[in-house]
């Protein structure tokens, strides 16, 4: 029998390869469904350093991380930096955060979301010369803000 | 004995622990140093994923794909009797053409016989079709089923029956990889058919477009002018075609690619003979 923090460790596994896979294939008539699940997988990437920390995380830092660089970029970089720092910064902070609420908790998931899409950008422009389109960063804010609420409340379902 | 005996494991996998992530962290830091080289290491991890993990990745996005291609086929059926109207337009409009084209050909071929010319500079490698996209953001690319087995090999040009779709940026055993011609990160030297303005072009952020990064001698184009690959920068052959202009400003311009971005299904690799 599996135990239960083993089960869910393998289903947010699962839901972090899926988003993963649709968020790399792009599909010309469902237009944004590559953008809901590339910010989907960034959120319950989020929460799953937050209440799974594992040192283990590092190395799916390092997997998701070199994987989305070269199916987006194709040069290493950008996703693997921010992964790497986001789960070093949650790692260093985990005793202050864990005091927080659980609505205080949300609100800094939401934010740190943000800007990881930001620097995100940033850091393409810097290093792979990508343009700085703020029209698509307020797209990923907009589309952030409307699925963040459903995505937290399917991530609490499957972690009771 | 005990708890020394538990101490000691512990410490133990503490070490084991901060090992790898420090040697992730190593890994990591010189994998970014690198990653626009040619190093073995990332040329292997990019042969990984385009060999192992893309396929894994198409199979768990499949039932998206299947709805996409119902969503697809819906909007197709709808617009059927629209599009059955214009395509009865243009059989007429292509027969007329046609009957030029026929006329034009003989004559080209008398022509050349008197002028000794050879017959065009493409030498076609291989037609291959279309494995998945990655047009987000970040870039637009596009895999296909043909790789070095293949003689494919960097940098070479990938066309389809409207023109010049992009060329290919990395290649494995089967696969590869084109960067379309609207990514920003596309460079590709130019001329119109009518007046031969050489310039340089670029994708633009909408991906829709591209516009003139330099213009030899700052001859601005006329809108509508057909543009063409100039083959000056002996990345791709000579007299592909591109696109039109769309728009002429001040100290630039802006071509509309021939090529449906959405709508590539198969695609030819070609170099210069």
């Amino acid at each position: 029998m599996i135990s239960k923090s083993i089960k869910n460790y393998i289903i947010f596994n699962l839901i972090l390869f899926i988003t993963f896979s649709i968020s790399v294939n792009s599909f010309v008539s469902i237009e944004n469904i590559n953008v809901i699940s590339y910010i989907i997988f960034h959120i319950s990437f989020i929460y799953f350093i937050f209440y799974f920390y594992h040192f283990s995380l590092f190395f799916i830092s390092f997997f998701y991380g070199v994987l989305f660089d070269i199916f987006l970029l194709n040069s290493v970089g950008v996703h693997l930096i921010i992964f790497l720092i986001l789960t070093l910064l949650f790692i260093f902070f985990k005793k202050y955060l864990l005091l927080m609420s659980s609505y205080q908790i949300g609100l800094l998931i939401y934010f740190v979301l943000i800007f990881i899409f930001f620097f995100e950008f940033i850091l393409a422009y810097f290093l792979n010369n990508i343009f700085f389109n703020l029209f698509e960063f307020g797209k990923y804010t907009v589309i952030s803000l409307i699925i963040f609420i459903p995505t937290i409340f399917f991530l609490n379902k499957f972690n009771k | 004995m005990a708890p020394k005996f538990k101490a000691r494991v512990l410490s133990t996998t503490k070490i084991i622990k901060n090992i790898s992530i420090v040697s992730i962290l190593l890994l990591s830091f010189f994998l970014v140093l690198f990653s626009k080289s040619d190093y073995i290491l990332i040329n292997s991890i990019k042969n990984f994923t385009s060999s192992f993990i893309n396929p894994l990745t198409k199979v768990v996005s499949s039932p998206v794909r299947f709805i996409s291609n119902i969503n697809n086929e819906y909007i197709q059926f709808k617009n059927l009797k629209f599009e059955n109207k214009i395509l009865h337009e243009e059989i007429i409009r292509l027969k007329k053409w046609q009957t030029l084209a026929i006329q034009n050909t003989r004559e080209n071929k008398v022509l050349k016989r008197l002028l000794n010319a050879t017959d065009n500079n493409l030498k076609l490698i291989k037609t291959a079709s279309l494995i998945n996209r990655n047009q987000t953001f970040y870039s637009n690319m596009i895999n296909i089923n043909a790789g070095y087995e293949d003689k494919i090999e960097k940098n070479m040009s990938a066309i389809n029956e409207r023109g010049l779709v992009g060329k290919v940026i990395e290649t494995t055993s089967s696969n590869s990889r084109v960067l379309l011609v609207n990514d920003p990160n596309f460079t590709l030297s130019i001329k119109t058919v009518s007046d031969e303005i050489f310039s340089i072009v670029t994708g633009v952020g909408d991906k829709k477009q591209l516009v003139s990064k330099f213009i030899k001698n700052n001859n601005m184009p006329k809108v509508g002018d057909i543009v063409v690959t100039s083959g000056t920068a002996e990345v791709f052959p000579v007299d592909l075609l591109v696109g039109k202009i769309s728009r002429v400003e001040n100290n630039r311009f802006y071509v509309l690619p021939f090529v449906d971005f959405n709508n590539i299904d198969y695609l030819q690799i070609v170099t210069s003979k």
